[in-house]
């Protein structure tokens, strides 16, 4: 197993992090009384995780036993019946699925489970007739027919089941949808919560911890823990004991991203375009996905810029990132970032340089 | 009989002296008059010759037509009172020998018996050899034959040709007569019954003509329905001379209807045109050469053993004549093995009007066919095609026309569902052909043969033409690899308008050249639409200028072109003529946006066509200083993805019409002069499919994934954090290559780590065939040529090009190592999971097995006595029974996190039950008495067991039988 795994908290009171959320989600699930949930945050800030902590608080251990199913429905949609496959994992008490996976058709998919939930319902320990948790995962990703279909359905089965819904930005579930739930705001984890992390680890593993060397990690992660944790497995496994100034490996994707800004501030031309897009592409086939992609991208050039230009800049990522959502194909749209980037970037050369 | 020569040769010939094709206009007109002389001698003869001449006006046409058609019929019906001898003279006789060959079957037959007869039996055959010997020294067959200046001669009826020496300026009148001879020879010959009933006929033709000009002429409104004519028909060429389309696809049409002659018309073409094959597939020179000798010498002894060896063993019976000949029995011996070219179906494509139909009509009636068409017009089923194709192919007409038939197969592409039809008939035919033609080659035995004819007759024996607009129609697929496959090109304008003004001028439709040039320039050189608009104006106002053929919308075409041509047009951009003035020009691009607006709305395919601009407009080279045009294109093509995707969700079709209007946009921003270089776009499907690949490979890895870990982990965390450390993670620097036991504590604790890493994340390597290609292979290439890569390729995550990422890559004896270990642990963890309860025997041959692997796993015993180590930790194990706390204890201290997962596994189960296999056999009693009285004993057993013997059971197929059990279990 990895750190990330072994140190994963399992319970409530293990949580460090987002200690005061644990606490009150703990209370919440005290009182008997759980409403819908809606957890949302960046990558890497520890939601899934005070979700399984927060049902093993509800059930017990017994939350733990977990089985893999490859589970297929028929829909019965109009005229045809669809199947959709999908992979849920569920145990006695909860089911958890990532309904985007289904595409297009998520739809079906989350009406069907929140039924057929409600069609067997566990009977718990005292007689009474218990609830069922199901966690949707990437509720943003849902299309905004399995979103409409949803906000109907959890009201008719709310005393069936509680949903957690687990989300990067809420931004994109439904003002319906969010109103129904308790909104659970997730902060990515900051430097000095990330910093303690990893001594807890580096104790707990008995490592030797160079002054400044996990404050580096903590700083490079991005406020993501999950990726905190890793580089500095990574760097264990790299080398050990460990150097105060020692590399830290950088992501692979990253490092490419870096490498195409610095081609495209070298060089305007439509010749280095094409240049560009080819690498592009090779980003895309390795399953980044686009958002991430032009992220980085600005990230980087706006490293190497000057500090005029930056607001105009990131203007127009942004402009593009939203049509790029709007639209199909990324590749169009990043693209377009990159000529235009290239284009006021060449006119302000030019201005002034003359 | 020297007429027998076919055109093979002559096309051939053609084939080396390209430029004297063109000569042979001249000639034509010159040899004009022999014709009409000759029309004078003879009966009105066939319809062809008549509408080739140009002069006749077409109501004089018609009725002569008609007329003659009905006095050829009569003749024949006269003809059949005749002696035969007769008739066959009669049916030798018009057009000379030239057109015998094209007779019916019988008729060849009867040649065949007419040129193998001495001299001595025919007077006018003597006659005529004498005269031949007289020609050959004037009229050649080929020009390679004359050392010195020549004229080429075709005759207008039946396109022969003869190449007439000019050295002695004496000798070309004679020549001329000769030539005039060897038209007329036939007449000369017939005797006088012949030719009295031949001057009767005349007379009742004439007779007939007179009646049908004077019914004309009495009904003159009858006149201007025959006027309305369509030109096309009108002027639609008659002869392969007169054909508008490329020469080099008419000279190949041609050829290869020629190489049905074998095939087709028996053994009497065969002296010649087996030659010409024989030739053509040989080197040119060397069938120059094999001509020259095969001409000098007598015909007899032309081919002395040709392929007599083949033909030698095969019995066959002659059914000819009985000439049974040495030489003529070869003949007819390769009469019965005919010979149709490669390829049994010619398929000619092109756009409409470039005269696909009437070159395939010009060409089989020119080698002498009747054409059977078949079009679209007619009945397509699979079931009516069948039979009409084979009554067309097999079958002759039994009246009138005694011509071999040849299939002419228009529009096959048209109809889809039920043209399907055709194409499977046609199919089937060529497969069964080849088929025999397997057969054949691989048994040559006679009786095989003779049983093969039946299968024969099911098979192609006639020319099939096959007419389709486009090549790559899906229902031609299949087609397309078994025809040949020629394509039409556009004539030159200049072509088409010399024939147009040509018409003109016979129509008396006054006209310009730069008119018509426009005109078919507008049309894009097609024919057919170029005279049917002359035709209209010619009706309204008999004028035709060049503004005129602009704004006429007569003629224009609105056929859906390739998608190539769009793109191409999209990046191309004509030059704008210098003298075009202001007004004009700003017209004219209106225009030409029009015309483009329209272009990409009848192709429609919207998304291919931005696919294509995307892939291709960073290669042209626009003047763009600042970028401003491109980010402008990219613009454009974003904002038809939008619309796309808005079109696809809210399935508003009808908002498809806007999507031009980008596409425009892009054109008149980068639009080019210089042609662009257009690259089919691959790039964007390419990525598309590799993305779905690896997101399933990633799908099912995270299916194996326990789901402890999996849920914490979706694709994109996956490639966004996770693969780069991880990649790090399993193969680290400082596991080095060496045997277990000389690691040290620590990295044997590396080890396990790295292992159980593994196994949590269901990765392992596994061999593959090395890819001499592929990147990582590079490092490790080994000798038997396979390598280890992880078995989930998320390394391929990671790899992009130009990029060198900074994983290290293991040994491979450390990967070997590592795929063991993590086997062992899988199989460790499984059974774990599964066989709950764990006895003391059971643990000893785990920690065996485990001791054993980590020395390499490689010594494998069956009877062992282990060694001193193993034997106090089986003690140990033993006593667990009795003491369950020690033995946890004991095997904590010095084991892997694998084995405490095990021994945590053994503190929960009651060890006391005998849950073992073999315990079953062990005497309860002993168990008791070993309790009671087991510090007695304890010294003898500590003795006994200093060297324990172990019986491993080998056979079965449980774990519960498979493993050692000490000796003495069975003693006590």
């Amino acid at each position: 197993m990895l750190w990330v795994d072994k140190y994963r908290p399992k319970t409530l009171d293990q949580i460090t992090v987002h200690q005061d959320v644990a606490q009150n989600l703990k209370k919440l699930v005290n009182e008997q009384d759980c409403p819908h949930l809606l957890f949302y945050g960046p990558s890497g800030s520890g939601k899934k995780t005070l979700v399984m902590a927060l049902i093993r608080q509800m059930f017990g251990p017994s939350a733990d036993k977990v089985k893999v199913e490859n589970k297929t429905w028929k829909v019965d949609a109009g005229t045809r019946t669809i199947d959709i496959e999908l992979t849920t994992l569920s145990s006695a008490n909860h089911v958890e699925l990532t309904p985007s996976d289904a595409g297009f058709q998520d739809r079906y998919i989350v009406q069907e489970i929140i039924k057929e939930m409600a069609k067997n319902r566990p009977i718990d320990s005292k007689g009474k007739r218990g609830h069922k948790v199901l966690v949707l995962n990437d509720v943003d990703k849902l299309s905004r027919e399995a979103q409409h279909s949803l906000r109907r359905t959890m009201e008719k089965y709310s005393s069936y089941c509680r949903l957690i819904l687990c989300c990067n930005s809420s931004s994109r579930v439904t003002e319906a949808i969010r109103s129904r739930c308790l909104n659970v705001r997730i902060n990515g984890p900051t430097e000095e919560q990330i910093f303690k992390v990893l001594e807890y680890i580096g104790k707990k593993e008995g490592l030797q911890l160079p002054s400044g060397f996990a404050s580096r990690i903590a700083e490079k992660s991005n406020r993501s823990l999950r990726r905190a944790i890793l580089s500095f497995e990574t760097c264990r496994v790299q080398q050990y004991p460990f150097v105060s100034n020692q590399a830290i490996p950088p992501m692979d994707w990253e490092e490419y991203i870096t490498e195409i800004a610095s081609e495209i501030m070298k060089e305007q031309s439509p010749k280095r375009l094409f240049q560009v897009r080819g690498k592009l592409y090779e980003l895309l086939v390795n399953c980044i996905p686009p958002e991430i992609i032009l992220k980085r991208l600005l990230y980087e050039l706006l490293k190497k810029l000057d500090a005029e230009l930056k607001h105009e800049v990131c203007h127009w990522a942004a402009y593009y990132e939203h049509r790029m959502r709007l639209g199909q194909k990324a590749i169009f749209h990043i693209e377009a970032f990159v000529a235009k980037f290239m284009s006021i970037y060449k006119t302000f050369l030019i201005s002034t340089f003359g | 009989m020297d007429m027998d020569i076919p055109l093979p040769d002559e096309l051939e010939l053609l084939e080396s002296d390209l430029h004297l094709y063109e000569d042979y206009l001249e000639p034509e007109v010159y040899e004009i008059e022999v014709d009409e002389e000759k029309r004078d001698k003879e009966s009105s003869g066939s319809p062809i010759l008549q509408s080739n001449s140009p002069d006749f006006s077409s109501a004089a046409l018609n009725s002569v037509t008609e007329s003659s058609s009905e006095n050829g019929l009569k003749r024949l019906r006269s003809d059949d009172a005749d002696v035969l001898r007769d008739s066959v003279l009669d049916d030798v006789e018009p057009s000379g020998g030239k057109r015998s060959r094209t007779d019916k079957p019988e008729v060849e037959n009867e040649e065949d018996w007419l040129r193998y007869l001495p001299p001595t039996e025919n007077n006018s055959m003597a006659e005529e050899e004498t005269n031949l010997a007289v020609k050959e020294k004037t009229v050649f067959r080929f020009v390679s034959e004359i050392d010195g200046d020549f004229i080429p001669i075709t005759a207008p009826d039946s396109d022969e040709r003869v190449y007439v020496k000019l050295s002695r300026s004496g000798d070309k009148e004679e020549s001329k007569k000769l030539d005039l001879k060897e038209r007329h020879g036939g007449i000369m010959q017939e005797n006088i019954n012949v030719l009295l009933e031949r001057a009767e006929k005349e007379a009742l033709t004439k007779t007939l003509e007179a009646s049908y000009d004077t019914q004309l002429d009495a009904m003159p409104p009858q006149e201007p329905v025959m006027h309305e004519r369509l030109w096309v028909d009108k002027y639609s060429p008659s002869s392969f001379t007169e054909l508008l389309s490329d020469e080099q696809t008419n000279r190949e049409v041609l050829l290869w209807l020629k190489q049905w002659d074998s095939c087709v018309f028996g053994s009497e073409i065969r002296t010649t045109s087996d030659e010409v094959l024989s030739s053509l597939r040989r080197h040119f020179s060397m069938a120059q050469h094999h001509k020259l000798s095969s001409l000098s010498s007598t015909r007899k002894n032309k081919f002395p053993g040709w392929k007599a060896g083949n033909f030698r063993d095969s019995t066959f019976s002659d059914n000819k004549e009985g000439t049974t000949e040495g030489i003529q029995d070869t003949w007819s011996k390769k009469s019965r093995l005919p010979s149709p070219p490669e390829h049994k179906i010619l398929l000619l494509c092109g756009p409409p009007g470039l005269g696909k139909t009437t070159l395939a009509h010009v060409a089989a009636k020119h080698c002498g066919y009747h054409v059977v068409e078949i079009n679209a017009s007619d009945d397509r089923s699979s079931s009516t095609i069948e039979s009409k194709i084979l009554d067309a192919i097999q079958m002759n007409s039994v009246l009138g026309d005694a011509r071999p038939n040849c299939l002419v197969i228009d529009e096959i592409d048209g109809a889809l569902g039920d043209g399907k039809g055709a194409v499977d008939v046609i199919l089937k035919m060529v497969s069964a052909d080849k088929k025999a033609e397997r057969e054949n080659g691989s048994k040559d035995q006679p009786g095989k043969r003779s049983s093969k004819k039946g299968q024969r007759s099911v098979s192609l024996i006639r020319p099939v033409i096959c007419i389709c607009n486009d090549l790559y129609a899906p229902a031609l697929r299949s087609l397309r690899l078994v025809a040949k496959v020629h394509v039409f090109v556009q004539p030159t304008i200049s072509r088409i308008v010399s024939r147009l003004k040509y018409i003109c001028n016979q129509e008396g439709m006054r006209s310009s050249s730069a008119a018509l040039s426009a005109l078919a320039q507008f049309t894009e050189c097609d024919i057919r639409s170029c005279l049917n608009t002359l035709q209209f104006l010619y009706k309204k106002r008999e004028t035709l200028s060049a503004e005129e053929v602009g704004s006429q919308v007569v003629g224009q075409k609105d056929i859906s072109r390739s998608v190539f041509d769009i793109w191409k047009e999209i990046f191309h951009t004509r030059k704008l003529k210098l003298q075009s003035r202001s007004v004009s020009k700003s017209r004219n691009t209106c225009d030409k946006l029009e015309h483009l607006y329209s272009l990409l709305s009848y192709r429609g395919d919207y998304e291919l066509i931005l696919d294509g601009i995307h892939e291709n407009i960073l290669q042209l080279n626009y003047h763009d200083p600042v970028m401003h045009k491109t980010v402008k294109c990219l613009e454009m093509l974003e904002v038809s993805d939008l619309m796309n995707q808005y079109i696809m969700q809210t399935h508003q079709m009808i908002l498809n019409v806007y999507q031009p209007s980008s596409i425009i946009t892009i054109h008149r921003l980068v639009a080019q002069v210089q042609r662009p270089n257009i690259e089919w776009p691959k790039s964007y499907q390419r990525c598309r499919a590799l993305v779905l690949e690896k997101m399933e490979n990633l799908r099912s890895w995270h299916c194996r994934v326990p789901p402890l870990i999996s849920r914490h982990i979706n694709s994109k965390t996956f490639v966004e954090d996770l693969v780069s450390p991880l990649l790090h993670i399993i193969s680290p620097r400082t596991l080095k290559p060496r045997a277990m036991h000389l690691l040290s504590e620590k990295e044997k604790d590396d080890f396990t780590q790295l292992v159980n890493v593994m196994v949590s994340y269901a990765i392992s390597y596994k061999q593959i065939k090395t890819d001499p290609h592929s990147n990582s292979s590079r490092h490790e290439a080994t000798l038997d040529g396979s390598v280890f890569a992880l078995d989930p390729p998320i390394d391929g995550f990671v790899c992009f090009k130009d990029y060198e990422s900074c994983h290290n890559v293991l040994a491979l004896a450390v990967k070997q190592l590592l795929v063991h270990e993590v086997e062992n642990k899988k199989i460790l963890q499984g059974s774990n999971g599964k066989l709950e309860p764990l006895s003391d025997a059971k643990q000893v041959n785990h920690e065996g097995t485990r001791d054993k692997s980590s020395k390499g796993g490689l010594t494998k015993t069956e009877c062992v006595a282990l060694s001193a180590k193993n034997n106090t930790e089986g003690q140990k194990s033993y006593s667990t029974q009795h003491h369950p706390s020690t033995s946890t204890s004991a095997s904590d201290g010095n084991s892997a996190p694998g084995v405490n997962l095990k021994s945590s596994g053994v503190r929960k189960n009651p060890s006391l039950g005998s849950s073992s296999f073999f315990d079953r056999f062990r005497k309860p009693g002993s168990k008791g008495s070993q309790t009671t009285d087991s510090i007695d004993k304890k010294e003898i057993t500590l003795q006994r067991d200093l060297r324990p013997l172990l019986f491993k059971f080998n056979e079965g197929f449980t774990n519960a039988i498979k493993r050692p059990v000490r000796v003495r279990d069975f003693l006590l």
